[in-house]
Order: C-alpha cells, then sequence, then structure tokens
C-alpha cells in the first residue's frame, strides 16, 4: 500500500506587465505552486530561478515593486501568501 | 463623497473631453477644469512615431477612484472624471483626459494639477515610446513613481537605508 502525504502547497496567480513581462519571454501570467508559509520574499525567489532573464528585475526591490490583490506591497515588507493570490509584477510605472 | 460622482476608465476606447466635460458639469458648479495628455512628437531629440499603453486593468481603475476620493478630501470638488487609453496612441492624440467641476475655479484647477500628479506616481500603467524609423522602442518610467515610493514604503524603525 502506497502512502501519499497531503500535500502541503496552495496555488496563485502571478501577472507580469511590461518590461517584467518581455523579460519572462512574453509570459502575461503564471499560475504557480507554492509550499505551506511561501511568502513574497520565496516568490521573488523562485520566479528568479524559473525565468533567468527575469532574475535580476525579481531580486531588485527597487526596479520592481508587486502588488498582491491590488494593493501595492510597500517596499521593504514581506508578506504571507495564501491560496487564490494574485501577484502582479509591476516595473516602474508611466502611465500620463 | 459618492462613488457616482466619478467617472474612470481604463480602456482602448477612451471617452472624449467632451463627454469628460459632460460629466463633470454639475449646476452648482460655476468652474470646470480639464487636462489632457497628449503623445509629443519628440523625445531627447529622437523623433516619436507613437506611444503604446498597457495597463492592470482592475487595478488601474481602482488607484483612479481612491484617487478621486482623495482629492475630494482636499479640495472642494463635486465631480470627476478620470480617463486613461490603453494601446497605441500616435503623435497629436490624447492619451490621458482629467475633468473636474467645482463651484469656484481655485480648487478646480489645483484638483486637476494633483491628479495628474498622483496618477503619475500611482496607477498601474505603463507606455512604450516607439521611435520613427527605428525597430527599437523604450518602456518609459515616470520620476514620479521613484518619488512617490516613501508613500509606499512601510515605516520601518530604521531609517538609515
Amino acid at each position: 500500500v502506497l502512502f501519499w502525504p497531503e500535500e502541503m502547497g496552495f496555488t496563485i496567480q502571478v501577472l507580469l506587465f511590461a518590461s517584467a513581462r518581455e523579460a519572462a519571454g512574453n509570459v502575461p501570467s503564471i499560475t504557480l505552486d507554492l509550499h505551506d508559509g511561501s511568502d513574497t520574499a520565496v516568490l521573488r525567489r523562485l520566479l528568479s530561478e524559473k525565468y533567468p532573464k527575469l532574475s535580476s528585475m525579481v531580486l531588485d526591490e527597487e526596479s520592481l515593486t508587486l502588488a498582491l490583490n491590488e494593493e501595492y506591497v510597500p517596499t521593504g515588507e514581506i508578506l504571507p501568501l495564501k491560496a487564490g493570490d494574485v501577484v502582479a509584477l509591476i516595473p516602474p510605472i508611466s502611465g500620463g | 463623497m459618492a462613488q457616482s460622482s466619478f467617472f474612470v476608465r481604463v480602456s482602448e476606447d477612451l471617452p472624449s473631453v467632451e463627454d469628460c466635460n459632460d460629466f463633470v458639469a454639475d449646476s452648482s458648479c460655476g468652474a470646470i477644469t480639464s487636462f489632457v495628455g497628449v503623445t509629443r512628437d519628440t523625445f531627447d531629440g529622437k523623433r516619436v512615431a507613437k506611444l503604446s499603453y498597457e495597463g492592470y486593468v482592475p487595478m488601474a481603475e481602482k488607484e483612479l477612484l481612491r484617487l478621486c476620493n482623495d482629492a475630494c478630501s482636499k479640495y472642494d470638488v463635486k465631480r470627476i472624471a478620470a480617463v486613461h487609453i490603453l494601446g497605441d496612441c500616435p503623435v497629436g492624440k490624447p492619451s490621458v483626459i482629467l475633468a473636474c467641476s467645482s463651484p469656484h475655479r481655485r480648487d478646480a484647477l489645483h484638483c486637476i494639477e494633483f491628479l495628474i500628479d498622483e496618477l503619475k506616481a500611482r496607477v498601474p500603467i505603463w507606455k512604450r515610446e516607439v521611435y520613427e524609423g527605428d525597430e527599437d522602442s523604450v518602456w518609459k518610467e515616470n520620476i514620479e513613481w521613484k518619488e512617490g515610493k516613501p508613500r509606499r514604503v512601510m515605516v520601518l524603525e530604521d531609517t538609515s537605508s
């Protein structure tokens, strides 16, 4: 009898915009599986591993801000993530 | 302030200046002020063919509503329209229109200035500048975004950074 331990993880959606989208190979949206306890810092590291061309941008809080469920994550703050969260990668904006 | 006093939209189909002015018109208001941002033909000596806009639409419209609420808490304005284009915007065409109404002109004028400055600092929209004769294009960055950082920074005990 095989015993499979219960999956300790959850799924989020990542939206990529502008130069971040291009750096990831023109990928506008990713569904990502994360381990329980993952936060926005873990997410940045994971994305830098999966998308090498995005790496320097996503690891640098000055050049890439995150938005969690349509609210900016303040620079320097690390927020926990949960199932169903939507994280957007926000390069410096240029509306107007 | 009632949400119905605000008209915000981020879309390929940009409402007209007339639409915006008509929306903000109110019989209690003696002043209607508007701002129109238009694609300019040069940047840094290079000829611009067009600007191309991309947006995180749900969040951009949410931020525009927040902006309207902030404006109303600072200025005596009654109605606001704040709309922004998506997609291509050739030279001479409008990309952003802001309009507001106030009983008197001073608050209307200041409100418009506040709205465009804050929009550039907060609303998640990006523009690519496409030059004439060039395959190259650049993603622009608003100086206001960097300057607006303190408002997005958590208050830290250690202020050395």
